[in-house]
């Protein structure tokens, strides 16, 4: 006879064949894995995709630093991302004052309002917002921060390009503006706008000349109009809402003495946008905390119910575990099969987990954006194959602990006890 | 001699009492002979087994299992020396029931890291009178097909020894009679020692030795 160098295929097919003996034990342990490994793959998948979408939500706004009026981070940044209310205005000179300075390699300024819609016909669902974001842009620095912005291409869509610099009724829409507002180039667009200190709203009536590209960032549900007629709207002649800013070498230091140099400005803040990060990155730490206390219970509760799985089949098959010992099997082969059991219940467990993760990573989105919604563009739960293969391990591992103790318990069986209490 | 023990003893501690379920044996075994252990219930029959067989080491005495020096062995040591040297047949069969029956008869090898070969299991298979239940689980076989099935798992890995506590114990007496026709033919064909306990001591008259036990000792010998 001749040794078989490949004998662990042949523990494999053992060992399935005592898991396949009790199925439903069997299915609800790896069920119970497999709940814990949804958890976890959903959670790794969210801090993920989470951080993943406020990098690229905050790299497409093409500036590293915003200079704004004061007010805090927070909301500095939910009105980068949301274009929402709570605005705020600077006085136009600091533009001029700022421009300067040696440091910057290119700035521009953005005027943002709030427009109500109107008249915009056939999309009038209620749950739609009733509101418009305006940015009044220079064309030719925004460009330069945003060198990535197109336009969209196709029927309806051909000839789109910016305003001219002097002028009027013009509008360039973003992608999803264009979208919901259902309108493309040479179309008629509206827009009802309440001038500072008024109470009436007034109509405008617009042109539209260029439908953008989506860019996946907060432009696309944006109208763009020249900035010096989106202030004479609003009634803010000379004011604006953001400087964005470009350093010619950006790093803590140059950040630094660029901050101090105009925070002495009054009314003015200076936001580097990886503050603005860590500050959005914060804002979801509870909820990431909480679903990570859910996943270490769950992981738990796998646990414990895989060694009890494992305890009991070793249990019911002490006489079995006896015959082996009497037909030749060493200590380590009972502990290897017992092992393999374990494992096997565990990386079934994580193939299903992540399995039903990946197809369930839809429905986690809505529940969290339902909960914090941030008004980040993109994916905030990304479930990448290294989220997933590190929750694979993680349940190997788990289950070579699990396996530990029943394995052990079994292979120290004594071979006449064994079978003798069997019986 | 396979087998050779002298002045075996084991006790067992069962509370402060001492139990002397064998107290004092000698015994020797050679090659290609029967040898039947009867006696009573309690008498010591499947201790003195068990310690013949390495499956448990004795209170004192000394034993020699194919040439090695058994006592104070540890139970790893113990499981190298029953490895390809013993065969075990027990009562119950023990079958594992998820296997099929070459899987159940192959199954020695695994422990053993050999490789399956399909020719030697078929001859083995066919030895016992089982090639058409080949590919059945135990559970559709009856007891002397079971017992069959055990005594080829036995035989598989080529021991010298085949040890049967009861072989014959849940069979009725017309396959019980098979059974040990078996044991006589694979003896005489393998040269196989066989040793066996058993309570009926018909069976006793067909091996060429017979041992008779009586509360932990030898009481008779042929
Ligand atoms: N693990 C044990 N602990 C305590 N006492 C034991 C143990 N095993 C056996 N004994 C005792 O040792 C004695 C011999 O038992 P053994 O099983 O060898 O008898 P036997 O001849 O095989 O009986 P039977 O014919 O009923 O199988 C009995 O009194 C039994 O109660
Ligand atoms: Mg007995």
């Amino acid at each position: 006879m001749t040794t078989d160098p490949f004998v662990l295929p042949r523990y494999f097919a053992l060992a399935v064949k005592n898991l396949r003996r009790r199925m439903v034990r069997t299915v609800l342990t790896v069920a119970g894995v497999a709940l814990a490994v949804t958890v976890a793959v959903s959670l790794g998948g969210f801090m993920l995709g989470y951080r993943g979408a406020i990098d690229k939500s905050i790299d497409m706004l093409g500036f590293q630093i915003m200079i704004m009026a004061k007010g805090c981070p927070y909301e500095a940044a939910t009105m980068m991302l949301k274009g929402g209310t709570g605005l705020l205005y600077l006085p136009a000179d600091i533009y001029d004052k700022v421009r300067n300075d040696t440091d910057i390699e290119s700035i521009t300024p953005i005027f943002v309002g709030v427009a109500a819609k109107q008249g915009s016909g056939i999309r009038d669902d209620a749950g739609e917002k009733n509101f418009l974001i305006i940015s009044g842009i220079e064309v030719p620095s925004y460009k330069v921060m945003k060198p990535w912005m197109q336009f969209k291409k196709g029927a309806g869509y051909d000839g789109g390009r910016w305003f001219g610099d002097s002028s009027r009724g013009e509008v360039v829409l973003g992608f999803e503006a264009a979208e919901y507002e259902q309108r493309k180039v040479g179309d008629t667009f509206y827009a009802s706008i309440t001038p500072a200190g008024k109470t009436e709203a007034v109509m405008h009536t617009f042109k539209v000349v260029g439908v953008l590209d989506r860019t996946g960032t907060q432009d696309d549900g944006t109208v763009f109009l020249p900035i010096d007629e989106a202030r004479g709207y609003f009634g803010r002649m000379g004011e604006l809402t953001i400087l964005g800013i470009k350093l010619k070498e950006f790093n803590a230091f140059k950040m630094g003495a660029f901050e101090s140099r105009w925070l002495k400005l009054p009314e003015v803040q200076v936001v580097g946008l990886q503050q603005v990060k860590s500050t959005l990155v914060g804002l979801v730490a509870t909820a990431q905390t909480m679903i990570a206390a859910v996943a270490v219970i769950a992981i738990i509760v796998a646990f414990i119910g895989v060694i009890n799985t494992i305890l009991m089949s070793v249990y019911e098959r002490t006489s079995e575990i006896g015959i082996m010992k009497a037909l030749g099997a060493r200590r380590d082969s009972i502990f290897q099969l017992i092992w393999l059991e374990t494992v096997m219940i565990c990386l079934a467990g994580a193939v299903v987990g992540s399995a039903l993760a990946v197809v369930g990573s839809a429905v986690v989105e809505r529940a969290i954006k339902s909960v914090v919604n941030m008004g980040v563009s993109g994916s905030i739960v990304l479930i990448t194959p290294a989220v997933v293969g590190w929750a694979v391990l993680g349940a190997v591992v788990l289950g070579f602990f699990a396996g530990l103790y029943p394995a052990w318990r079994a292979a120290g069986m004594r071979p006449v006890e064994a079978i003798h209490k069997g019986n | 001699m396979l087998i050779e023990g002298f002045g075996l003893k084991r006790y067992y501690q069962r509370g402060s009492e001492t139990v002397k379920a064998l107290d004092g044996v000698d015994i020797a075994i050679d090659a290609g002979e029967i040898v039947a252990i009867l006696g009573p219930s309690g008498s010591g029959k499947t201790t003195l087994i068990n310690l013949l067989s390495c499956l448990d080491a004795p209170t004192e005495g000394t034993l020699t299992v194919a040439g090695k020096s058994v006592a104070g062995l540890s139970e790893d040591e113990l499981v190298e020396v029953r490895r390809g040297v013993l065969g075990f047949v027990f009562q119950d069969f023990s079958l594992l029931p998820t296997l099929t029956v070459t899987e159940n008869v192959e199954l020695p090898l695994l422990f053993l890291g050999l490789k399956a070969e399909a020719s030697r299991t078929a001859a083995i298979l066919e030895a016992v009178g089982l090639t058409d239940r080949a590919g059945h689980l135990p559970r559709e076989l009856s007891g002397g097909q079971m017992q069959r099935v055990a005594i080829a798992r036995a035989l598989i890995s080529g021991p010298k020894i085949l040890v049967a506590d009861e072989p014959t114990g849940n069979l009725d007496k017309k396959t019980g009679e098979a059974i040990i026709a078996l044991f006589k033919k694979l003896a005489r064909e393998e040269g196989l020692a066989i040793l066996l306990t058993t309570h009926n001591t018909v069976f006793g008259e067909q091996a060429d030795r017979t041992i008779v036990l009586e509360d932990g000792r030898v009481v008779w010998e042929s």
